[in-house]
This record gives structure tokens, sequence and C-alpha cells, in this order.
């Protein structure tokens, strides 16, 4: 028999959890309005120079074409044989074609759409329904009695499909690589797809830009240094990809098409053996299986120049045009917010924006890094602020985040600052998309070995209001 | 007939060996094991978790006996660090939750980043260590006074200045204190630098509540370290001198060739012993390759001995290699008054 007293400590205590409950912050979530994010630069909207704007729609149109193994009556052969995907837009799509993935993961459809043949394929117990579209790696190289080799690093992108089995692959057949030991050992690893809206800008910044911009940001009382990835041809700045190890839109494309997609193309000619078909880690293997090479029949690179086409931009190949269209994409506009149903003020997002430089977020996610050069493709890429929440610096993020795969002179601890532009419209956070609340993704930045853990214990020192401002100011972006 | 059957038994062998079914038994799809595949895995080992294993560009040293400014460790509540000679213990439930990240290639160090245990129930705050090796310091500021000073003069447009740099003294070193807040945050950064071995050192206190931030720094009274002019050790620290490898200071001096990376910064600190040898090397970045380079070329470097009140001294100083970053222009050589 409950007494009185006993019954109003339980009431008291409920209403104070309860008014814990209603202060304590919360993720807004994917913002659902249009916001207009996917449209082209304005000046390549006025056409501005004469003809660009049917590079831009070219481009997008081949960004989401299919693409067969062999026999497409259009030209677009040469998928596989090993694959993640067969577009461009399967990976980049959310919330527009471009984007980063979607909220219903294509790759999970790839045995009902046809796309993958159950003969000779199974799904990867990691790939799900709604899950984040991923593409695999492997840290490290197997032994040949299936231990893992971690004197022997591996890194490179172990497609999750192969051709096998489709009726437009001939007789090829390969294995798909050992993704059920790979995780029993914790030999794997993932990446999401970036969001490409926006990049010609990034693209344009000159290093002396990014260079001056370090100095601003060295001048910090939390603990962040960084540096720069660096592209081994030239020796500049790279600044693509999760560890910022593609120089320019144009690798950006031209490697997706040959990784991704398995496609050849004229930046990367060959078709791509997983890394230890080639012969890395010791197999002593000699690259793909005869049959397997040359499936669209067409010969090499799959993908080229059209030298007799018209118009214009049909003599492009893909690769070009896949870099024009994402190059010519706007940066993703900001919008309005809407948390349990109400939108927030323009003055909640304004304090959120303040708070967020004021403990240290922004000395990474630095909301203009710069101004762009002059651009000699169109008007808007041009002395242009670059609002990007980016230093397009590559940072230590600690054992938390650390993936163990290094790319250019980037380690596996290092990433590059993901630019926040677009985070209120994106649904999986972090490289390998392990999360789709903002929180646990602030949280995920402190761990041993972070640059950021001073910045996220600041964070957590604000009052919930505080926090919530921050959250809602970051989906504003 | 002999070299007709012996053809015939070669090109049997070949039909039946592994590779050449693979290659033209297009059906047959059995993954081989090794590099990318492990279908039937005989050993079955977990890959070590939170633990990184491929680095990029790392810090090290040519041995374990001399301490570096990364060898800091915290034991039973007190953070000590040898290289600085300093000695810090904690308040009562605090910990340092997570380690810094490895030195960086502009020669940041955080040393420690300490903060209350998650169950504690008063008011929350940070304690962060860092050292600024002044050799590779890219801010335009030559010593801790002038870095402060640059902090101050270049505070992002929300903080205020609550207290200009100014002289103390803690555990009977010379320090420069500096307090700034942000008033939308309602934080308050309290900044304590002094200069050890050519290194600012830094202990940056934050916190939204002013008097825990006070205690914090009465607290650090008790700290451990070197009073002014003294010596990190009994055995005594080498001179620090900047740039100190120029070629009037030196006998011999051979280039590292760097074959595999050459684009990144790699800042080293040496020691070089009283006869002119290097006898201690610290990469503070450096892929292992580059490491390796620059040991065997160091080794054949000869300096002239260094004299210090007319007797041979150690030097320690400091050698960029690599795509040295560029610095930002210094407005002059201000001595740091802490000095």
């Amino acid at each position: 028999m409950m007494t009185r007293f006993q019954l109003l400590l339980v009431l008291t205590l409920s209403l104070l959890l309860l008014g814990g409950m209603v202060s304590a912050q919360t993720d807004p979530g994917v913002q659902s309005g249009n916001r207009g994010t996917g449209a082209a630069l304005s000046s390549v909207l006025a056409n501005s120079p004469s003809g660009i704007l049917s590079f831009f729609t070219d481009g997008q149109t081949r960004f989401e074409t299919i693409e067969s193994v062999s026999g497409n009556a259009q030209g677009n052969n040469g998928l596989g044989p090993r694959f993640n995907a067969n577009q461009c837009s399967a990976c980049h799509a959310q919330p527009a074609v471009g984007g980063t993935g979607a909220a219903v993961n294509p790759q999970y459809q790839f045995f009902s759409t046809g796309v993958v043949s159950s003969s000779g394929n199974t799904l990867p117990s990691f790939v799900t329904a709604n899950g984040p579209t991923l593409e695999a790696r492997f840290p490290f190289f197997f032994n040949s009695n299936g231990s893992v080799n971690t004197n022997s690093p591996n890194g490179g992108v172990e497609d999750l499909f192969t051709v096998t089995g489709r009726s437009d692959a001939g007789s090829c057949s390969i294995p798909q690589p050992s993704f059920a030991t790979a995780q029993e050992e914790g030999n794997i690893i993932f990446r999401i797809p970036t969001p490409t809206f926006g990049t010609g800008l990034i693209e344009n910044l000159d290093d002396s830009t990014l260079l001056s911009n370090q100095m601003v940001n060295l001048n910090n009382n939390v603990g962040v240094s960084g540096t720069f990835n660096h592209n081994g041809n030239d020796g500049t700045i790279s600044r693509f990809g999760w560890k910022a190890q593609n120089k320019s839109l144009h690798i950006f494309a031209g490697e997706a098409y040959n990784v991704e997609m398995g496609i050849s193309n004229e930046l990367f000619p060959q078709d791509r053996p997983l890394p230890g078909e080639d012969g890395s880690g010791g197999t002593g293997d000699t690259g793909l299986v005869s049959s397997c090479l040359n499936l669209s029949g067409t010969g090499y690179p799959e993908d080229t120049s059209n030298f007799s086409a018209t118009p214009n931009s049909a003599v492009l190949d893909d690769v070009s045009a896949f870099a024009n269209f994402m190059r010519f994409l706007a940066p993703p506009p900001t919008g309005s917010v809407v948390l349990n149903g109400q939108t927030v003020s323009s003055s909640t997002i304004s304090a959120g924006a303040s708070l967020f430089a004021s403990i240290g977020c922004a000395v990474c996610h630095n909301p203009t890094p710069g101004t762009t050069q002059v651009s000699n493709f169109t008007s808007s890429l041009s002395k242009a602020p670059v609002n990007a929440y980016s230093d397009l610096e590559i940072h230590a993020m600690g054992t938390g985040l650390a993936d163990n795969v290094s790319q250019g002179t980037a380690g596996g601890n290092q990433f590059r600052t993901a630019p926040l532009w677009g985070l209120g419209q994106r649904i999986f956070l972090l490289h390998d998309g392990r999360t789709t609340n903002l929180i646990t993704a602030i949280q995920d930045h402190a761990s041993h070995g972070s640059e950021a853990t001073i910045v996220e214990e600041q964070f957590f020192e604000l009052n919930s209001t505080q926090q919530q401002e921050i959250l809602d100011f970051l989906r504003s972006l | 007939m002999l070299s007709r059957f012996l053809s015939l038994l070669i090109t049997l062998g070949l039909l039946f060996s592994p590779r050449f079914v693979g290659a033209q038994t297009a059906k047959s799809a059995t993954p081989p094991n090794g590099g990318d595949f492990a279908p039937n895995p005989k050993v079955l080992n977990k890959v070590p978790q939170g633990v990184i294993l491929v680095k990029g560009a790392w810090s090290s040293a040519s041995d374990t006996v001399t301490p570096v400014p990364e060898g800091g460790s915290l034991a039973n509540n007190v953070f000590t660090d040898r290289y600085f000679g300093i000695s810090y213990t904690l308040p009562p439930d605090w910990e340092e939750k997570y380690q810094g990240p490895p030195p960086s290639d502009s020669g940041l160090y955080v040393l420690a980043q300490l903060r209350p245990v998650d169950s504690f129930k008063g008011a929350r705050a940070t304690v962060l260590i860092t050292a600024q090796d002044m050799f590779f310091n890219l801010l335009p500021a030559n010593n801790a006074l002038e870095l402060i000073n640059y902090s101050k003069d270049h505070l992002q447009a929300d903080y205020k200045v609550e207290m200009r740099p100014s002289p103390t003294k803690i555990a009977g070193r010379s320090f420069t204190f500096f307090a700034y807040w942000s008033p939308i945050a309602e934080l308050h950064w309290y900044v304590l630098a002094t200069e050890i071995r050519c290194h600012a050192v830094e202990m940056i206190m934050s916190s939204r509540d002013t008097k825990l931030l006070a205690n914090l720094v009465l607290d650090l009274n008790r700290m451990k370290l070197p009073a002014d002019g003294e010596p990190t050790s009994i055995t005594g620290d080498p001179v620090c001198i900047k740039d100190y490898a120029r070629d009037e200071n030196m006998v011999a001096r051979v280039e590292p060739l760097f074959s595999e990376h050459k684009v990144n910064a790699v800042p080293v600190r040496i020691i070089i012993d009283k006869q002119g040898n290097v006898r201690h090397i610290h990469f503070l970045s450096a892929f292992p390759d580059q490491e390796k380079a620059i040991t065997e070329a160091m080794h054949q470097w000869k300096f002239k001995p260094y004299l210090q009140n007319g007797k041979p001294a150690e030097v320690e100083t400091g050698v960029m290699f690599g795509r040295a970053p560029r610095r930002m222009p210094s407005r002059g050589a201000a001595p740091a008054t802490t000095e």
C-alpha cells in the first residue's frame, strides 16, 4: 500500500523525468521540405556561356543511366565484372540526383530487380533494405588459411556484386569476396556515398586559399591541428572523397565509374580486379580471368569519347559528362527546420550557428574556408564563397572512427572534415553511415586519438536549450 | 615417340592445373583462399578493435630512453611528462577519458585532455594541456607570449577578452595568463602558457563555471615543473636553438632521399651530443620510409661542438624535411617577457 508520501514522491519524480524528456535535446531529423537541392548553378541555368546548360542536362541524364554488361542498344555497356551499383544515381540520390544514399537502399533490391543474379551472388548481410547504401573495404588481406594478416594492409574496395549469372555476362563466373568471414573477423569497413552538390566550388578553391585558412584554424584552443592530403602526381592538395584522396571531379568520377560500376574509362582504362586478384597481398594471382574481360565486346576502355556524335555534349565520354554535371550542381540551399511538427524560429537557427562556432566546431567545419578562383567554366564558379562547413583538411579522428584504410597520405585514423552543407537532408551520418542521429554523430567525434574530443566535450557542457539550437542549426544546412 | 608422349603429358598437366582450370572453366566460381577470399577459413582471428594499425605519418624516435614530448602518462591520478618535467595531480573524480591525437606536422602536441568522470555530479570543465613546438609553429609567433598575444589579437568575433595576457607565477615558474569567454555559449577559457625547451606549453581550462576555473588555476600551484632557468631533469637539458642545422654550424651533412612519400611535411627534432654527432632523432610526423631515409642521412651529419660558457654542451634543434608548410610572416622577434 503506497503511502501518501510515496505517491507524492512518485508523482514528483515522474514530472521531473517528463520535464527532462521535454527539455532534452532532439535531432530534428531529415528535413523533408523541398529546398531546391539538385539544381544547376544560376549561371548554368542561364546557359552562360552558351551551350553549358546542355552539358549539365546531358551529364545528369548519363548520371542516371542504367548500365548493362553487354548488348545495350544505346551503348551503355561495360558494367562489371564487379560492381556496387549500375548507375551513379543509385548511390547519389538523396535528397536529389547527385546527393548521397537514399532511405530505401537500392542495393538490397538488386536481386529482385534483376541487376544481380542469385546464381553466383548472395546478398551480404550488412546490405539492408533501409540501411545505408554501402561500399565495403577489407583493411587487411587474408592469409591462405583464412586468418587475417594484419601485416598486409589491403584497404581497396571489395565490390559487393559480380555479373555472374546475368544473361548479358556470357560465361563470366567469379566469386564475391568473403564478406561473411570478413565480418566475423572484424576485417571490414564501410563507406557511404559523398554528396556532390557544390563540388564545383570546392574544386575551384586554390591551394593558397586552403593554406591560408589552415593558418586561421591553427589559432585554436581546442587541440585541433590538421593537415592536407596531397595528390601523388603533382603534389597539390587533393580534396574529394572521405579522406580527401581525389584531386578533381574528373578523377572522382573516373575512379567511381571504374571501382563502383566496373566500367573502364579514359582515366582508368582497364577493368578492375579486386586488390588480391591483381596479385596484391601476396596472392600471386594475375588479374581477372579471361572469361570476364571485355564483356561488353567493344574493347577498352569501355567508356570513350564519341568522336562523331552530335550535339557537342554527346562527344564527351561519360566520365567527363559526370564531372560536368557534378561541377555545375549548385550548393545545397539552406532551409527551415521542423522539429516535432513546429517550424524552428530563425533566431534559434542563428543562435545555433553562433554556438557552433563558439564551442569550436567551426575550427574544422569552417563555414566558409574561402572564395573560389576565377572560373573558366561559368561565372557562378568565379569568386564565389564556398560555404561548405569544411576546411577540407584531414584530421586524426581517433580509434572510434578509424577504419585502418590509408589513402594518399591519409592514415587509417584520418578523415577529411565532412562538408556539412546539405546536412539537413542527409539520412545516414559519418563515413560509414553508422548512425542517423546527429547527437550520436557528435558523440562519435570523441575517442582515443581524436582531435575533436575537447570540442565534443564542450558541446555537452552546453545546456539542453543550447545543444538543441546547434542541432536545429545543423538541420538547416 | 617419347617427345610426343611428353608433350601430351605436359598438355594434360596444364589442363588440370588449378589456374588453367580456373581460367577456362568459366562456370566454376570456387573462391580461392587468401587475399580477398577466405570462404572456409581454417583459422579465424579477430582484427583488434579500437587500435590504429594502419598509420599514416606518425611520431617515433630513434631510441626509447630519451624522453619525448608525447611520452606523458597518467598514473594514480597524476599526469607526468618527463620531457617537460611536468607533474600535475588531477582534481578528485577527474580522468583522461580519451587520450589526444598524435603530434601534428605543424608541431602541436595534445599532451593530456582531462575532465570529470561521467558520473561526476558537479559543474563540468576540461583541462587541455598542449605544447606547440616553436621550431615548427606556423603562426607568426616566436615564443609563448607572442603566441598568446596572437591568440588574443585574433579571437573569433563572438569571444570577449576577460583578462588580457598578464604575467603570473605558477609553482615558481613564469606563466602568461589570458582569459576570454563566449557570451552566447557562456563558456570561459583560462589559458596559462609558459615556455619549456622551445615549446609553448599551455594549460587551457574551459568551463561555464568561473569559480571552478578559479579553483583549477589555484590547484596548479601544486603542479611540479621546472622553475625559471632550471632544467627539466637533474641531468640537465640540451640548449635549444632554432634552425641550428645551418652550414656554419656543420661539418658534414647528407640530405635524405625520399623514394616513396614526398609530399608531406616531416618535422624532426634532434639532440646533438657534445662531440657534434646526432645522438637522438625524434620524428614528430613521418612515414616509416622517411624515418629510415632521415636516420641514414643524419648518422652522417657532423656538427661543430657547441660551447656554452666555454664548455661543450648538447644542442636540441629542429629540422623540417619534405614539403615544408608555409609559415605566416612574423611581426618581429620580440623576446618573451616570461623568459
